[in-house]
């Protein structure tokens, strides 16, 4: 179970404030305008930003005096998820060792989790060598190394194809069945993510505006904001 | 057409200007083969290499290790002193740079002073290659830093946060973050300052001590002013040329990327190996030494100079004020006119897609000039021109057209980039609408480039006001620059007139970077 209780944060010209609630092995994702305070939201629990006042909670534990590193979290931005200078087994790696001195097991754990997003044989490329969508791949296998319950994703997906798009959503939800993790995903096209998603969090204005079923939130009427906000 | 008329003309000139150079060497060289003392000549490019191998490297060392204390301490006290330093130290004229390594490291120097109140004299050491290298380390380790600084500033968030999240030690983030953007830079920087000390004129001149430390530039000079021999100066012409196109190729490197970006100032604090207490201490040795380093001659500079302001006022440096600045102001005008011309035929042929490889061809023209070295192209100018017409007769445009094209790589590296922002921003656009002419140069072309043309301007001057070479090559009696006095003064140890002549240099070097600076920070803020 992941909870924020009343977590402020107050910046020259924005505030937020978030109360939400998703239980453990929940896809979650966040929908809501740009610049409404998803990313705020994932980087708060990420330990990215100091909030004011509040306590975030992931499995019983508290959260908020946590440096980022000691968090039990993975998370993936939109870009620049790969350092460009080490190739994509490298990058993995290093959620296994941040000095990136590597045993023969955990070399082995690198090739199973390259293997585990279809990339095998593409380890020893670099970045610049790989598609958008393969890199993405790449950060989501070196978050499986790391293996943490609670995983944010800041948009990943979305500089990519539809299709593809789809796809690295179904690697996501087949990846947090097997391995029982908590989601939160935040998302630019919700249609996307209704078919997986067991929650949807609508975020605006710096607060948690509605949390449903998708069902429900894609349906009109549930609340003028969120139809405003789909133009229905 | 409008639009290419300029710029043949400008690649015609350049052409005539350089090809002639080259030509009048050639045949003034071409003799009867002897080509005087080889063993000498050896001498020269074997000290040369050595000398730039060790500023080069010294400079790359410092600089990266003050850019990445910088980096990291962006709460240090005493970082906008320290920043505002590297930026003067840059722009200084290299003689001037000369005044403030012999006030501080001299004999009678600060240092000098300190040490003999403590009963030793060290000597004249700083006369030799100490000094020369201690003179290339003031002024290309802050440009060194300044680069990787833009560099390491420029370095996605996103990769702090992943450092963060994935808990990597300092060590790490050193070797998987900073180090290899610092490899990344070090090539093109490491070329350019290669170059620049390998060809270094003023410095070697005034501290290179005789023989013991020379370079072919001052070889040149020598060859021509002190003996005539023509035949040497040729020779050293056209190995001087043969050894800097070698270094070309990462200087293209550098050059063909994006304009340079103004100084960080608010680098953000997501670096997450700024607690830890050994890089806080190594960090805090290498600001406080290196910015010492960086601000003691500077402070020199204006210690010195402030106490000898009277030594101003007498009519010779009335005189080679105003002639610097007769010579600076149009040359740097030249040179912008001259990038002007040439980066809008370049386009013009860039947005041809089939014509590309000319007109990268005409910016690699640009970047050509800086393999031709000031001397070289003056001893070529000054062989063609002396059958014709003394070449001290046309001292001042001769300088200024050597000053013009010595600021030329410069000056069209601020203004093609956004030239050519301009045309791919706007020019489909401006197309379908049917703007052509003044108008398109006034509604899409200008709001973009005002701030580069001034940049350009201005460092085109500033380059050009702290010119030694070519002002004291064509110079004579009657034709004095300030740089060309403050050499003389130095020579002649009359130390109190040489600091005020450093500080007046800096000075209007320093009203020049600062325009500049105010203009590029607008610019790149707009541009990103």
């Amino acid at each position: 179970m992941l909870e924020l209780d009343s977590v402020r944060l107050v910046y020259p010209d924005f505030n937020v404030d978030y109360d939400l609630a998703v239980p453990g092995g929940a896809l979650c994702a966040l929908i809501g305008p740009s610049g409404g305070g998803k990313t705020t939201l994932l980087h708060t629990i990420a330990g990215f930003a100091k909030p004011e006042s509040g306590t975030i909670r992931f499995g019983g534990i508290d959260l908020t005096p946590l440096p980022p590193a000691e968090r039990p979290l993975s998370i993936l931005f939109q870009d620049h998820n790969l350092f460009p200078h080490l190739n994509a087994a490298q990058n993995i790696g290093l959620g296994l060792d941040p000095r990136l001195k590597l045993s023969a097991e955990q070399k082995h754990r690198v090739d199973g989790a390259l293997a585990r997003v279809e990339l095998a044989s593409l380890g020893a490329r670099r970045p610049a060598e790989l598609s958008g969508g393969q890199r993405q791949r790449v950060a989501l296998a070196r978050a499986l190394v790391r293996d943490r319950l609670l995983m944010l994703l800041d948009e990943p997906f979305t500089g990519l194809d539809p299709g593809l798009r789809i796809d690295m959503i179904g690697l996501v939800d087949a990846l947090r069945k097997e391995r029982g993790l908590t989601v939160l995903m935040a998302i630019h096209a919700p249609e996307d993510a209704a078919p997986v998603a067991d929650l949807m969090a609508f975020i605006d204005e710096g607060r948690v505006a509605i949390v449903g079923p998708p069902e429900e939130m894609m349906q009109r009427g549930r609340s003028p904001a969120l139809d405003r906000y789909f133009r229905r | 057409m409008v639009n290419r008329l300029p710029g043949l003309i400008a690649l015609a000139l350049i052409a005539a200007l350089v090809g002639s150079a080259m030509i009048g060497l050639i045949v003034a060289g071409g003799g009867d083969g002897s080509f005087g003392p080889w063993s000498y000549i050896g001498s020269v490019i074997r000290i040369s290499v050595i000398q730039a191998a060790l500023s080069t490297l010294a400079s790359l060392l410092l600089g990266a290790a003050i850019a990445l204390a910088l980096a990291r301490r962006t709460r240090f006290f005493g970082r906008p002193v320290l920043i505002a330093a590297l930026n003067v130290a840059t722009v200084l004229p290299a003689i001037v740079t000369v005044f403030a390594i012999v006030a501080v490291f001299g004999r009678s120097g600060w240092l000098g002073d300190i040490s003999r109140w403590f009963g030793f004299d060290y000597g004249s050491w700083v006369f030799g290659l100490e000094g020369v290298l201690l003179a290339h380390l003031l002024l290309n380790a802050p440009l060194a830093a300044r680069v990787f600084l833009a560099a390491l500033a420029a370095i996605a968030p996103e990769h702090w946060r992943l450092a963060a999240q994935l808990g990597m030690p300092p060590r790490a983030i050193f070797r998987f973050i900073d180090l290899p953007v610092l490899i990344r830079e070090s090539a093109g920087i490491a070329a350019l300052i290669f170059l620049a000390c390998f060809t270094s004129f003023a410095i070697v001149l005034a501290l290179g001590g005789g023989p013991a430390v020379s370079t072919l530039e001052v070889a040149i000079f020598e060859a021509i002013r002190f003996e005539g021999d023509f035949q040497r100066a040729a020779l050293l012409a056209v190995l001087q040329i043969a050894i800097s196109l070698a270094l070309l190729a990462p200087l293209i490197f550098l050059f063909s990327r994006r304009a340079p970006e103004a100084m960080p100032t608010g680098l953000s604090a997501l670096r997450p190996d700024i607690g830890a207490t050994t890089t806080k201490l190594a960090d805090r040795i290498i600001l406080i030494g290196g910015g010492a380093f960086v601000i003691v001659p500077l402070a020199a500079i204006v210690v010195a100079g402030s106490s000898a302001v009277a030594t101003l006022a007498v009519p010779v440096v009335a005189r080679a004020l105003a002639t610097s600045v007769a010579i600076g102001v149009p040359a740097g005008f030249l040179s912008v006119g001259l990038a002007l011309a040439l980066a809008t035929l370049g386009r013009h042929l860039r947005l041809q897609s089939s014509r590309r490889r000319t007109a990268d061809l005409i910016g690699l023209t640009a970047l050509l000039i800086l393999v031709v070295s000031p001397l070289t192209l003056s001893a070529g100018l000054f062989a063609v021109l002396r059958s014709v017409v003394s070449p001290f007769a046309i001292a001042i445009p001769l300088i200024i057209i050597v000053n013009a094209l010595m600021a030329l790589p410069f000056t069209y590296r601020q203004i093609e980039p956004p030239l050519l922002l301009a045309a791919e921003r706007y020019g489909r656009l401006a197309d379908s609408l049917g703007v052509k002419g003044l108008p398109r140069l006034r509604l899409m072309d200008w709001p973009l480039l005002k701030s580069p043309l001034i940049v350009a301007l201005t460092m085109a001057i500033a380059l050009s006001l702290g010119d030694l070479g070519v002002a004291a090559f064509f110079g004579t009696g009657d034709l004095v620059t300030l740089p060309v006095l403050l050499f003389e003064r130095l020579s002649a140890y009359r130390t109190a007139e040489a600091a005020s002549i450093s500080l007046l240099l800096s000075l209007l070097v320093l009203a020049m970077f600062l325009i500049a600076q105010r203009w590029s920070g607008g610019w790149y803020a707009r541009t990103r």
